[in-house]
């Protein structure tokens, strides 16, 4: 009994184990010896072209769109991750070089025109990569998806950051003409007239971004964005406060720390208030304490600790 | 119809239906371990993945049950029983023909709820709904794909039919692109060759809606109609002709 046990099931079993333990220690020993590929293989281009694949996906083409996009997925948040810096600055990507990040969603997109989240992926990241691609997938989505409000809302994002207001407007408000486009569009048509380069217009725009994307990196780069403005508002009374006290001393303040009190009675815009950590330090919105530049008398961000653009 | 529960009870004997666990387990897979990669695009891509899943486990089945169902019954020389009682060789091809669609049916309908409950986990109720014009137009593919397979299979071995059927399959897919070819050719007889086969294949690319189904959009009554009648047609059609060559077949 005991033997027929052993056989027939303790020794398959021992020689399944054994042959697994075999197979894994001999696949990381061929990973260690195989001769490395040269640099930059990783950043080749071997995908093909989405266009000529169509007709191909045996009416699977929605399921090679989707592979496209979770490859551009995987392939700027590798980049990100192999930057090894700590912080990026979101609004100009072209250190990385994630130059095959249009490719797979040009990939995506024409494998399914209606895919809108490829579309708006696109239209928000692209611009920090390279605009002119940025606005030929959006007019794309567009062209494709005449209904959809939101594409113009992206392509008047482009056009805003590329300071080009008048533009901007003009697409605001065709999208505000679109069934089921939400009020601000018109809004956004008329601030890009009158004050497309002001703060108050760029906070609403990352505000509607945030509000309307579901994307992590969309709302990260939105969030951060809206963070940068706070910490903007923040500086600005900080600075005035600092002009103030100089003034009144015939010095500049030793501390940030100083000033404080002068801050108690600052009203910031949208109802925020100002933080001061456990060392009773002025910080910024990413928890990083401000850094006073006594010769100028300015409050700067700290460029080692923030999260936010220095630039 | 007792053809029909035969070949469907057959089927499930030769445990068909367990691919269904295969497919369980992607979908859940899917619906857990997607949010982290898609970004926000989970429901989309479950419908595309579990969409084309029931396409290509329904084509697998398909080609490889309908290939040897009616070859298995010559080869084990059952069929001679069957013929000794009042059942005629058309009956039996189409009862061996409606069970193994009834065991598509299933599969097809159990996958779709699959692909449902996916969908209402991740937060894609409206999905859910719209997915079935999709689902039923994959049906009737694999409606065709199986007349096809039994066909090949009354004149062949389950190898060659299933290659055969393969065959079909792509071609059914790529016509259109068939049909393109033909326009930019330049003799007479290429284009006339391209567009036989264009029109004489099934064009199956007819019932392709995964793409649209995840983009939210519901198959048009108009559409679903249409492709119902151009598969039961192109059934007929090839059931006719499995019929034929079957009734000259000698089994002596």
């Amino acid at each position: 009994m005991r033997m027929s046990v052993f056989k027939s099931v303790l020794l398959p079993a021992a020689i399944i184990i054994a042959g697994f333990a075999v197979v894994i220690s001999l696949s990381g020993y061929l990973e260690r010896v195989r001769p490395p590929l040269p640099d930059g293989y990783e950043d080749s281009d071997l995908s093909m072209n989405g266009s000529r694949l169509k007709g191909y996906g045996l009416g699977m083409e929605g399921l090679m769109a989707d592979w496209y996009w979770m490859r551009a997925l995987q392939y700027i948040g590798g980049k990100i991750v192999n930057s090894k810096t700590e912080f990026i600055n979101i609004d100009d990507l072209h250190d990385l070089n994630p130059r095959l990040l249009y490719p797979m969603l040009e990939n995506a997109t024409e494998l399914d025109p209606h895919f809108i989240g490829a579309y708006s992926f696109g239209a928000i990241i692209l611009p920090a990569i390279d605009r002119d691609k940025a606005i030929n997938l959006t007019e794309k989505g567009i062209a494709n998806n005449p209904n959809e409000w939101r594409l113009y809302q992206q392509l008047g994002y482009i056009y805003w950051r590329l300071g080009n207001y008048d533009k901007a407007a003009e697409i605001y408000e065709r999208g505000s003409e679109i069934a089921g486009a939400q009020p601000f569009m018109k809004m956004m048509a008329a601030s890009m007239k009158t004050e497309g380069g002001s703060r108050d217009t760029s906070r609403k725009i990352f505000q509607q971004m945030l509000d309307g994307s579901d994307d992590p990196m969309v709302r990260l780069t939105a969030e951060r964005k809206l963070m940068q403005f706070d910490s903007l508002d923040e500086r600005d009374a900080i600075d005035k406060a600092l002009k103030d006290f100089k003034e009144s001393n015939g010095r500049c303040a030793n501390l940030l720390a100083e000033i404080l009190p002068m801050l108690h009675s600052v009203r910031l815009p949208q109802g925020h208030e100002f933080h001061v950590d456990a060392a009773n330090r002025l910080i910024d919105p990413s928890d990083a304490p401000y850094l006073l530049d006594k010769e100028k008398c300015v409050s700067n961000l700290d460029a080692d600790k923030t999260k936010l653009p220095v630039k | 119809m007792a053809i029909a529960k035969n070949a469907f009870r057959e089927a499930v004997r030769d445990r068909i239906l367990y691919n269904l666990i295969l497919f369980v387990l992607l979908i859940t897979a899917s619906a857990i371990f997607l949010g982290e990669l898609t970004a926000g695009q989970e429901a989309r891509i479950i419908v595309n993945l579990g969409l084309s899943a029931i396409l290509i486990f329904g084509t697998f089945i398909s080609i490889f049950v309908g290939g040897s169902l009616v070859w298995k019954e010559i080869e084990k020389r059952t069929v001679y029983s069957i013929f000794s009682k009042p059942i005629s060789r058309g009956e039996f091809i189409i009862g061996k023909y409606l069970g193994l669609c009834l065991t598509i049916l299933v599969n097809v309908a159990v996958m779709g709820v699959g692909v449902s409950l996916a969908l209402l986990y991740v937060g894609g109720g409206k999905l859910a709904g719209t997915i079935w014009g999709a689902v039923f137009l994959i049906f009737l593919e694999l409606t065709i794909i199986t007349a096809v397979a039994i066909m090949f299979s009354s004149f062949s071995t389950p190898a060659l039919s299933a290659l055969l059927t393969f065959f079909v399959f792509l071609i059914g897919h790529f016509s259109s692109s068939l049909r393109d070819l033909a326009e930019s050719l330049g003799s007479k007889a290429a284009i006339l060759l391209f567009k036989a086969i264009y029109y004489l294949l099934p064009n199956l690319s007819n019932f392709s809606f995964i793409t649209n189904s995840a983009n939210g959009d519901a198959a048009p009554l108009a559409m679903l109609g249409g492709a119902a009648a151009y598969a039961v047609f192109y059934d007929i059609i090839l059931m006719t002709i499995t019929f034929v060559i079957f009734k000259r077949r000698n089994f002596k």
